[in-house]
C-alpha cells in the first residue's frame, strides 16, 4: 500500500513530476553520452598509441631507458622473435632498430627518429602498410627505400622517388650516413608521430649501424589486451636479458589520459547529480509542504514516523526511478547506435591529429558504467529525500490537521 | 454500570505558557463510558476541539491526566501516542481527511494495513464497514469522485476499521448539507445502538446535539454542564 500511495502521489502534480523526470532523463542521457564519448576518445588515443608506436608490450635493453642510447641494443635473431610469437597471448611481434638522426633533402635537414623495421612484422603489428597514402610499402624487391610521413614530405619538399640522406651515429659512435629513396608516404593520423618518424628496412639500417641482428626494441602485439599482465610476465621469462614493459609503463601519458577520463566522468556525474539533487529536494519539499495537512492526518490515524519517512523516501525513489530508467534506456540506445556508426570529427581533424586522436570516435559504455549511473541516481534520490522526509516527520499532527 | 473508557482528571491546557498564555482548558474532569453517544458543545473558543485532541492523544495536556481504556497516555512519547491512536482510537474530522489517492475501499483498509492485519480479515471488514455506511457500491471510487456526505461516511468506516475503543468526531457534520448530515447521524446512531460503538463529538450542530444521549457543555475551558438523557 505504501508503494501504491507513493506512486499515486507522484502523479498528483503531474506537470511538476514530469518536469523533474525530464530533467533526470536529460541528465542521465547527457552523462551516458558524455562519458561514452570521453571513453571513446580515450580508447582512440590509447589504441592509436598502441597501434602506431607502442604495441602492448615492448622489450628493450635494460639500460636503453629514456635516453634511447643506440649502444644499448638487444640481439634479436629471427629465432628469438619466433619463440615469443609462439606464446599463446601473443598475436605478433616485430623488432625495430631505433636511431636518432637527421633527414636531409635537397631543401633542408630535420631531426627525426629513424625506425629500422622488419616490413612484414611491422605490417602485422602496427598495420603500417595500410597507412601508406602514396607510393608503396617497403618490400624486398626495392632496396634502400624509405617511408616518410605525408606532412613531413610536404614540409621538406620530398616526393615519391626523391633521394634523401639519413645521418646518424653507428654503434661505435661514429657519424655515418646513407642515401635512401622515398618509396612511400604514410599518414597514421597522429601528426607529431608522422612529422618526426621515418621507416627503413632494419637489415639495411643495421648494415650502416653495425650488428646485423641488432634491435633496440621488440614490440609485441597481444591477441587480448586483458591478458596484458600475464603476457608481460611470460615474455619477460622468454627475454631474460631484456626489460619488458607494457604500454602504460612506457607511456605514462596514456595512463594519465585514461585516469583523467575516469576523473572527468566522476566530475560530470557529480555536477549533474548535484543539479538533480537540488531539483529533487525542491520538488519533494513542495510535495511535503502541500500535503502538510494530509501528513498530519496520516500520523493522527496511526501512521508512525518511520512509515511517513519511508513513504517520502519511496516517493522520491519512484520519481527518480521513473526518470532514470528512460534516461538510461535513451542513453543506451544512443551509445549503442554511435558505437557502430561512430562520430565523425573530421572537421576538427587538424587538432585531433595533433593530440594523436583519430577522426572517428566510437563512444562506448560498459555495463559497469550504466550501473554506476543508476547507483548515482539512487544515492542522489536518497540524499534528496532526507530533508523533505525529515521535515514531514517533524510536523505535529494536531497543528497539521488544523493547518 | 460499565467501566469508563476515557477518564480525564483535572486536565488543563495553556497555549504559549512562556509568552502570552492562553488558557484553553482548566481543571476539566470527564469520564466517558463504553457505548456512550456524547456531544461536547460550547461556543467557539470554549475548548471543545482542544479537549477532543487531548482525549485523542493528538495534543498534550499542560496539567492533569488522561487515561484511555485503563492506560495513562499522558506520559507517552510521540511515537507511542501514534501507535496508541492506531490501536485504540478512531477519528472523524470535519474536513473528511481521506487519502485522496486511495479509493474508498483502500482508505477504509488503510489503518488495518498499518495494524498488520491479514488480507482476508482486512477485505472482509472493509466490505462489512462500507456496507454498514451504505457505500458498498462506491468502494472503488476515489474521494474526488464522491460527495461530501459519502466521503464523511468513508471516514466513519475508516475510523471503525481498527475496532477502536471509541471514535472521536470533530464537527463531523459541519461541511454537510442537511440530508447528508441526517444520513451520517443515522448511521452513527445505528452503529452506536447496534454495535455499541462509543462516539464522542465536538459540535455546534443542533441536529447532532438533539440525537446525543449525553451533552457536555464547555465554556471558557471549563465544563459548565454535563447532561445525560
Amino acid at each position: 500500500m505504501l508503494i501504491t500511495i507513493a506512486w499515486r502521489n507522484i502523479w498528483r502534480s503531474r506537470t511538476r513530476s514530469l518536469v523533474v523526470m525530464a530533467a533526470i532523463v536529460i541528465g542521465i542521457w547527457a552523462l551516458a553520452f558524455m562519458i561514452s564519448f570521453s571513453l571513446g576518445m580515450a580508447r582512440s588515443y590509447v589504441s592509436s598509441a598502441i597501434e602506431n608506436s607502442l604495441s602492448h608490450l615492448q622489450a628493450h635493453h635494460p639500460q636503453f631507458g629514456a635516453d634511447a642510447e643506440a649502444r644499448y641494443y638487444l640481439d634479436v635473431p629471427i629465432e628469438l622473435q619466433e619463440e615469443v610469437r609462439k606464446l599463446p597471448e601473443v598475436q605478433n611481434t616485430t623488432a625495430r632498430t631505433l636511431l636518432t638522426g637527421m633527414l636531409t633533402t635537397g631543401k633542408s635537414p630535420r631531426g627525426i627518429q629513424i625506425r629500422g623495421i622488419d616490413p612484414a612484422g611491422e605490417a602485422a603489428v602496427t598495420r603500417l602498410n595500410e597507412k601508406i597514402v602514396a607510393g608503396a610499402y617497403l618490400s624486398d624487391d626495392n632496396r634502400r627505400q624509405i617511408l616518410i610521413g605525408e606532412r613531413l614530405a610536404q614540409k621538406m619538399g620530398a616526393k615519391i622517388r626523391s633521394k634523401v640522406v639519413l645521418t646518424f651515429q653507428d654503434v661505435h659512435g661514429n657519424i655515418t650516413a646513407g642515401a635512401f629513396r622515398v618509396g612511400g608516404l604514410f599518414n597514421t593520423g597522429n601528426r607529431p608521430f608522422d612529422e618526426g618518424t621515418v621507416f627503413v628496412d632494419r637489415r639495411e639500417l643495421n648494415e650502416l649501424f653495425g650488428p646485423a641482428d641488432a634491435a633496440h626494441e621488440m614490440a609485441i602485439y597481444l591477441r587480448d589486451p586483458e591478458t596484458l599482465a600475464d603476457a608481460q610476465r611470460r615474455v619477460q621469462q622468454e627475454l631474460a636479458d631484456a626489460k619488458v614493459e607494457n604500454y602504460r609503463e612506457l607511456s605514462p601519458d596514456v595512463l594519465l589520459y585514461e585516469s583523467q577520463i575516469q576523473t572527468s566522468a566522476t566530475i560530470f556525474i557529480v555536477i549533474i547529480m548535484l543539479a538533480l539533487l537540488f531539483g529533487i529536494i525542491n520538488t519533494m519539499l513542495m510535495a511535503v509542504l502541500e500535503r502538510y495537512h494530509e501528513l498530519g492526518m496520516l500520523m493522527a490515524i496511526g501512521m508512525n514516523k518511520g512509515r511517513v519517512f519511508a513513504m517520502i523516501v519511496l516517493e522520491t525513489l519512484l520519481l527518480s526511478g521513473a526518470g532514470s530508467l528512460p534516461g538510461l534506456l535513451l542513453g543506451w540506445l544512443t551509445v549503442t547506435r554511435l558505437q557502430h556508426t561512430g562520430i565523425d570529427l573530421s572537421s576538427f581533424s587538424q587538432s585531433m591529429e595533433q593530440f594523436g586522436l583519430s577522426q572517428m570516435v566510437y563512444p562506448s559504455l560498459n555495463a559497469d558504467m550504466y550501473l554506476q549511473l543508476a547507483a548515482a541516481v539512487v544515492v542522489t534520490a536518497l540524499a534528496g529525500a532526507i530533508y523533505p522526509a525529515w521535515k514531514a516527520i517533524r510536523l505535529r499532527p494536531v497543528e497539521a490537521i488544523g493547518h | 454500570m460499565s467501566q469508563p473508557v476515557i477518564i480525564a482528571q483535572n486536565v488543563g491546557k495553556v497555549y504559549n505558557p512562556d509568552k502570552i498564555p492562553v488558557v484553553a482548558l482548566e481543571s476539566v474532569d470527564l469520564a466517558v463510558e463504553a457505548g456512550e453517544f456524547t456531544a461536547i458543545v460550547g461556543p467557539s473558543g470554549s475548548g471543545k476541539t482542544t479537549l477532543l485532541n487531548i482525549i485523542g492523544g493528538l495534543d498534550r495536556a499542560t496539567s492533569g491526566k488522561v487515561s484511555v481504556g485503563g492506560h495513562d497516555i499522558t506520559g507517552l512519547s510521540d511515537n507511542e501516542l501514534i501507535d496508541f491512536r492506531r490501536e485504540h482510537i478512531g477519528f472523524v474530522f470535519q474536513a473528511y481527511n481521506l487519502i485522496p489517492v486511495l479509493t474508498a475501499r483502500e482508505n477504509t483498509e488503510f489503518v488495518m494495513l498499518l495494524q498488520g492485519k491479514a488480507r482476508a480479515e482486512r477485505e472482509a471488514r472493509t466490505r462489512e464497514l462500507l456496507q454498514a455506511v451504505g457505500l458498498a457500491e462506491q468502494m472503488n471510487k476515489r474521494p474526488s469522485e464522491m460527495s461530501g456526505g459519502q466521503q464523511q461516511r468513508v471516514a466513519v468506516a475508516r475510523a471503525l476499521a481498527s475496532k477502536p475503543a471509541f471514535v472521536l468526531a470533530d464537527e463531523p457534520t459541519a461541511n454537510l448539507d442537511s440530508a447528508s448530515a441526517a444520513n451520517l447521524l443515522d448511521i452513527m446512531v445505528r452503529l452506536n445502538q447496534e454495535e455499541g460503538v462509543t462516539f464522542i463529538f465536538s459540535t455546534h450542530d443542533q441536529r447532532v446535539i438533539d440525537r446525543a444521549r449525553r451533552v457536555v457543555t464547555l465554556d471558557d475551558g471549563r465544563i459548565i454542564r454535563d447532561e445525560k438523557r
